[in-house]
C-alpha cells in the first residue's frame, strides 16, 4: 500500500479540472448522463452518422436513465421505461439471440426444424378441419338446419330408412318446432336433347325448399306454389349454374327452352345462383316433387310404407334440437297409433346438417387435430429442453451478466426473445411446409371422406391459428428455462455446491420427458387401436372375387321402355353387346351390386309362423351372377334360365339367412327345399322354395354384422320372375382395363344412346372406398405417433446426455471406488426407464380415459383395449432404454482417473 | 459473503481494475470493460453509474469533472488508496472463488 496521495494534486490526474456543467436542476448525476450521451454521440458521429441520427441512437442505446437514477437518487418516478427503450431492448435482445444462433447453428436448426415439422402438420390439419368442420355450410344460418331421418328403432338401435311420402306429409302437417319441413329427393336424370346424352344429378324438391336453403335464381325463377303442388302432367326444371355453363354454354335464352329429361319434355324456368349446391351438395338440376312422374309412378306419392325420402327443415326461432326431437317422438307415437301396422317401430331422428354431411369424418378430423396438438406439445417440450440445456451451458455468462447489473427481468426477456425467435422461424417454415403438405396430402384423401363443400387451403384463419400456437409454444418453451436461469445466481450456486445445478432445471427437464413420453404413449395407443381396427376390417372376407370385376348401371326410361318385356329385351341386348367387347369375359345382370352401399329391404315369413316378420334384403339376379362373383353355392343349385315367370317361385339365401330364419337347423343341406313367404304371408303366390344356399356376401357396409341391428340377411330372386328398372351390368375385364371400359361405354351407347351408363366402378374400387376411412385414420395416426416417438426419444437422449455430463465427477468417483463400467451404464439406462415409466403410467391413464373419443372410429376393438395399452407401454420403455444407450456407454467410458483430475 | 455482496463486489472489482490503469469517465469505463472482455461484459448504465456513485461514497473512488482528449466535459473517476488496497485483497478472493465456480461447473 502506497502513501496517501493528495487528491488535489494527482500525478495521474492529468486533466484540466473544470467546474461541473451547468444544467437545470443543478443535479450532478444528470450532468453526468448528459456528458455520457455527448461522448457516445461524438463517437457515433466519428463513425459516420449524422448528428441527429447519432443523438437518437445514443438516447436509445443509453436506455432509460431514470431506471438507474432512481436507484441512487430516487428521482422522478414518472420516467419509467418508455416505448422507445422497450423497443430498443427488444432489438438488442433480438440481435443478441441471432448472434447466439450463428455461434451454435446445430442447436438452432434442430429447434427450428422440430417446430416446423410439428407446426406444418398442425396447420395442414387445421386447414382441413376448418374447411370441413369449422366453416359454415354453404347455406344461410345453417346451424338451424336439420335432416329429419325416418328410422326403424328396435332394441334401442336405429336403422336409417328415410320417410314415406305420406309420412313426410304427416310430419309437415304436425311439426311446429321445425318449419318448413321439405323433402329433397336425389335422383339421377338422363338429359337428352343436348350435344351428348348424359346422366345428371338432380333433386325432386317440395314447397319451401329454396327458401329454407337460401337458394335464389340467377336467371328466371324458382318454382311457383302451383308447380310445387299441382299435378297436371307438365314438367318444369331449374338448372344449376354449373350445368347451365357446361352443357348449355351459358345460353342467356335458356329460360323457356324445353329439354328432355328421362325422355320427357321439361321446360327450363330458371338457373340458380353460382354458389347454390342444393341439399345433396352438388345437384345439377331441380324439379318439383309433385311432378314425380318424371322419375317414377306418381301413385308412389300415396304410399305410406315405401320409405326412401330424405326430409329436412329449419328449427323455428327459439326451438332447440332436443325440443324438436321430443316433438317428433310424440308425432311418431301418434302415427303408430293411427297406423299400427305401417308405423310399427317407426321414429324420426333429427340430425344437424353438419353432422349429417360429415359423419365420422368429423370425429376423425377432431381426433387428428387433437393428435396434432399433442405432437406440438411434444415438439415444444423438446425445444424447451434444448433451451434449458443451452441456458445451463451459459450459466456462467448469465450469472456474470446478472452480477454486472442485468436484472432478472432483463435476462428472462433475453431468453424469451430467443425462444420466440426460434418459434417464429419454425412458424414461417411450418407455414410453408403446411402449404406443401396440404397439396401433397389432399389428393391422397379418398373420395367421400371429405364433404364436397370442403376445399381445404392454408387460409388466413389457418395462418392466425399457426401464429397463435407458435407464440404459445415460443413463450411456454422459453419461459421455464428463462425463469430457471434468471433465478439461478452465483451465490446459491456456490453455497449449495454441486447440487445446485441439478435443482429446478433438472426437475423441469424431467417433467418435460415425462410429458413427452405420456403424450407419445397416447398417440401410440390411438394409432395402435386404429391399426387393429383397420386390420379387423381388412380381415373381413367380403365373400367375393374382385379380380377384374366391374359394374355400371343403366335405367331404361319408362317412356321408352314401358313394360318389363321391353326392359328385358333392352337389357339382354345390352349384355350380349357388352359380352362381345374384346377383353370382357363374362357379363351378368342384377338389381344391385355388392358394396355399393344400399339395397332394398322387405319382410319374409316362415309359413309356420306367419306373424313373425323377418327383415331381409332382397336382390334380383341373373342366373350367372354368383358365378361371376365366384360366390360359392354351399347346397342346392343356382338359378337357371328355366326359373322364369312361368315357373314356380324360387329363391336363394345366404348362410346368415338360414341361421336367422331356421335356427333349429341352419345347415345348408337342411335349408334347401324349405319354403318362405316373400311379401304378404296370406298370399299363397308369395310362397317360394329355397333352391340354393350360398356363402355370406357383404352386400352393404363391410363392418356391419350380417344379421344384427340395421343389417339383415340376404335373399336372392331370379330376375326373370321379378324385373327391376335400374339394372347393374356386371362383367369381368381382362387386359387393358381403360381401353376395355371405353369400348364397353361405346357399346352401351350403340344399343341406345338415350340410356347412358352411370356409376361405373370396379369391385376392388368399391371395397377400397369402404376401407378408405379406417385406412386414412390408421395411416395418419401411425405417422403422428412415429414422429412423436422419435421426438420423445430425442428428448430422453438429450436429457440423459446432459445429466451424464453433469454427473461426470460423481460417476468418475464411483468408478474410482470400484464400480464396474456396466454398473454405471445400467444406472443410466435405469434412470431413463424409470422416467419413461412414470410417463407411461400417466399417459396410459390419460389414454384409457381419452380412448372414448376414438370409439366412433373403432371396429371390433375396445377403446380401453388392454393389449394395445400394454404393448405400446412396453414399446415406449424399450425406446427409452435404446435412447439411453449412447449416454450410458459414454458414462461407462469415464475413466476413474477423470475424477482425480477434475476434483 | 452474502449473495448481493458478491454481485456488487464483482462489478466493483471490474471497475476498480479498469480505473487502476487510468482514470476514466463512466462512458470510458463501460467501453473499456466491453473491449477487454471481448464484448461479453456489456455493462448496463443502470448498474454502472449506481456502482460508481456507491464506490465514491464508500471512499474507494474519487471523482472530479475534467476535460476529455476531445475537449468534452466529463466526470472522471480514479481509485483512492483504499480503493487500490480493496482491489488487491478482493482480487485474491475472486480468484479463489472463480476457481471454485469452475470446479462446480465441471470445467
Amino acid at each position: 500500500m502506497g502513501t496517501p496521495r493528495d487528491p488535489r494534486e494527482p500525478p495521474s490526474w492529468p486533466f484540466e479540472r473544470v467546474p461541473p456543467p451547468h444544467v437545470s436542476g443543478d443535479d450532478d448525476a444528470r450532468a453526468e448522463i448528459e456528458s455520457h450521451i455527448e461522448l457516445l454521440v461524438q463517437e457515433l458521429v466519428a463513425g459516420g452518422m449524422s448528428d441527429t441520427e447519432a443523438r437518437l441512437e445514443a438516447r436509445a442505446r443509453f436506455g432509460d436513465p431514470a431506471a438507474w437514477r432512481k436507484k441512487t437518487h430516487r428521482t422522478d418516478p414518472r420516467r419509467q421505461g418508455t416505448m422507445t427503450t422497450m423497443m430498443t431492448r427488444i432489438l438488442q435482445d433480438l440481435r443478441f439471440a441471432l448472434r447466439g444462433f450463428r455461434r451454435n447453428p446445430g442447436f438452432a436448426a434442430m429447434a427450428v426444424l422440430t417446430l416446423a415439422v410439428a407446426l406444418a402438420g398442425n396447420t395442414a390439419i387445421f386447414s382441413v378441419l376448418d374447411a370441413a368442420v369449422l366453416r359454415a355450410l354453404p347455406f344461410p344460418d345453417a346451424d338451424r338446419l336439420v335432416f329429419i331421418n325416418g328410422v326403424h328403432r328396435t332394441n334401442g338401435e336405429e336403422a336409417f330408412r328415410g320417410a314415406s311420402p305420406l309420412e313426410f306429409r304427416d310430419w309437415q302437417a304436425r311439426a311446429t318446432q321445425v318449419d318448413p319441413v321439405v323433402t329433397a329427393m336425389g335422383s339421377t336424370f338422363t338429359l337428352t336433347g343436348v350435344d351428348q346424352a348424359q346422366r345428371v344429378q338432380g333433386e325432386l324438391v317440395s314447397e319451401g325448399y329454396f327458401g329454407v336453403l337460401g337458394g335464389e335464381a340467377a336467371l328466371g325463377r324458382t318454382f311457383t306454389d302451383e308447380e310445387m303442388t299441382v299435378l297436371d302432367g307438365s314438367f318444369v326444371t331449374v338448372l344449376s349454374y354449373g350445368l347451365w355453363q357446361n352443357v348449355f354454354g351459358g345460353d342467356p335464352d335458356v329460360v323457356g327452352r324445353t329439354v328432355r329429361l328421362n325422355d320427357l319434355s321439361v321446360q327450363v324456368v330458371g338457373v340458380m345462383d353460382q354458389d347454390f349446391v342444393g341439399a345433396n351438395l352438388g345437384s345439377q338440376l331441380w324439379t318439383p316433387f309433385a311432378q314425380f312422374g318424371l322419375v317414377g309412378n306418381p301413385e308412389t306419392l300415396q304410399s305410406r310404407t315405401s320409405r326412401w325420402l330424405p326430409v329436412l327443415g329449419r328449427l323455428v326461432p327459439g326451438a332447440t334440437l332436443e325440443e324438436a326431437q321430443a316433438e317428433f317422438e310424440s308425432i311418431a307415437l301418434g302415427l303408430q297409433e293411427e297406423h299400427p301396422r305401417a308405423h310399427e317401430d317407426r321414429f324420426a331422428r333429427l340430425v344437424p346438417f353438419k353432422e349429417s354431411y360429415l359423419g365420422t369424418t368429423g370425429n376423425l378430423l377432431w381426433i387428428l387435430f387433437g393428435a396434432g396438438l399433442l405432437l406440438l406439445v411434444i415438439a415444444g417440450a423438446n425445444v424447451a429442453n434444448l433451451l434449458l440445456v443451452r441456458a445451463h451451458a451459459r450459466t456462467r455468462e448469465i450469472t456474470v451478466r446478472r452480477a454486472i447489473g442485468a436484472d432478472s427481468g432483463r435476462i428472462t426477456g433475453q431468453l424469451l426473445t430467443e425462444s420466440v425467435t426460434l418459434a417464429t422461424a419454425g412458424g414461417v417454415l411450418g407455414l410453408l411446409g403446411a402449404g406443401w403438405a396440404l397439396r401433397a396430402a389432399l389428393p391422397l384423401i379418398p373420395q367421400g371422406v371429405l364433404p364436397s363443400y370442403a376445399q381445404p387451403a392454408v387460409s388466413l384463419r389457418a395462418f392466425g391459428f399457426t401464429l397463435g400456437v407458435l407464440v404459445l409454444v415460443g413463450v411456454a418453451s422459453g419461459l421455464v428455462p428463462a425463469l430457471t436461469s434468471a433465478r439461478r445466481d452465483l451465490a446459491t450456486t456456490l453455497r449449495s455446491g454441486r447440487g445446485a445445478l441439478t435443482g429446478r432445471g433438472n426437475r423441469a427437464q424431467k417433467a418435460f420427458v415425462i410429458t413427452q413420453v405420456g403424450l407419445a404413449l397416447m398417440l401410440l395407443v390411438g394409432a395402435g387401436l386404429l391399426t387393429r381396427s383397420l386390420r379387423a376390417q381388412l380381415a373381413i372376407d367380403p365373400g367375393l372375387e374382385f379380380e377384374g370385376v366391374h359394374a355400371f348401371r343403366v335405367q331404361p326410361a319408362s317412356e321408352r321402355y314401358p313394360d318389363p318385356e321391353a326392359v328385358r329385351i333392352y337389357t339382354e341386348e345390352l349384355s350380349r353387346r357388352v359380352a362381345e367387347v374384346p377383353g370382357v369375359s363374362q357379363v351378368t345382370l342384377a338389381s344391385d351390386f355388392p358394396l355399393r352401399g344400399g339395397s332394398s329391404g322387405a319382410y319374409a315369413y316362415r309359413p309356420d309362423a306367419p306373424d313373425e316378420r323377418i327383415r331381409v334384403h332382397w336382390h334380383l339376379i341373373a342366373p350367372d351372377f354368383f358365378d361371376l362373383l365366384q360366390v360359392q353355392v354351399l347346397a342346392g343349385r343356382s338359378f337357371t334360365t328355366a326359373d322364369d315367370e312361368e315357373s314356380a317361385g324360387v329363391v336363394m339365401v345366404t348362410e346368415a339367412f338360414a341361421e336367422r330364419v331356421f335356427p333349429e337347423d341352419p345347415s345348408p343341406g337342411a335349408v334347401v327345399g324349405r319354403q318362405v313367404h316373400f311379401g304378404d304371408p296370406s298370399n299363397p303366390e308369395s310362397l317360394a322354395e329355397i333352391v340354393g344356399v350360398v356363402e355370406n356376401v357383404r352386400y352393404r357396409n363391410l363392418t356391419q354384422s350380417m344379421m344384427d341391428g340395421p343389417n339383415s340377411p340376404d335373399l336372392f330372386i331370379p330376375m326373370a320372375q321379378f324385373r327391376p328398372r335400374t339394372h347393374e351390368v356386371a362383367f369381368r375385364v381382362a387386359g387393358d382395363t381403360a381401353a376395355v371400359l371405353g369400348a364397353v361405354r361405346r357399346a352401351v351407347n350403340e344399343v341406345d344412346s338415350s340410356t347412358p351408363p352411370f356409376g361405373l366402378a370396379s369391385l376392388e374400387g368399391l371395397y377400397r372406398s369402404q376401407t378408405a376411412m379406417p385406412r386414412l385414420a390408421a395411416v395418419l395416426m401411425g405417422a403422428f405417433s412415429i414422429v412423436a416417438l422419435s421426438l420423445a426419444a430425442v428428448g430422453i437422449y438429450g436429457v440423459l446426455t446432459f445429466t451424464v455430463g453433469q454427473r461426470g465427477p460423481e460417476i468418475a468417483l464411483r468408478r474410482a471406488l470400484g464400480a464396474e463400467a456396466s454398473d454405471v451404464a445400467r444406472s443410466v439406462v435405469w434412470d431413463a426407464v424409470k422416467l419413461a415409466g412414470v410417463g407411461v403410467g400417466v399417459g396410459g391413464l390419460a389414454a384409457f380415459f381419452a380412448g372414448d373419443l376414438l370409439e366412433a372410429l373403432l371396429f371390433e376393438v375396445q377403446a380401453g383395449d388392454m393389449t394395445t395399452l400394454a404393448f405400446t407401454g412396453v414399446a415406449l420403455l424399450a425406446v427409452a432404454a435404446v435412447a439411453a444407450a449412447v449416454p450410458a456407454v459414454r458414462a461407462a467410458r469415464k475413466a476413474p482417473a477423470d475424477a482425480l483430475s477434475a476434483e | 459473503m452474502s449473495g448481493s455482496d458478491l454481485f456488487t463486489g464483482t462489478l466493483d472489482l471490474l471497475i476498480l481494475r479498469t480505473l487502476r490503469a487510468e482514470p476514466l469517465h463512466g462512458y470510458g469505463i463501460g467501453k473499456a470493460l466491453r473491449e477487454q472482455s471481448g464484448g461479453v461484459l456489456a455493462i448496463e448504465e443502470g448498474a454502472l453509474y449506481p456502482a460508481l456513485h456507491r464506490l465514491e461514497r464508500k471512499g474507494l473512488l474519487e471523482a472530479a469533472w475534467g476535460k476529455t482528449d476531445t475537449g468534452r466535459r466529463a466526470k472522471f473517476y480514479r481509485p483512492t488508496d483504499n480503493g487500490v488496497a480493496h482491489l488487491e485483497t478482493e482480487s485474491d478472493r475472486w480468484a479463489e472463488f472463480s476457481g471454485a465456480v469452475s470446479l462446480v461447473l465441471g470445467r
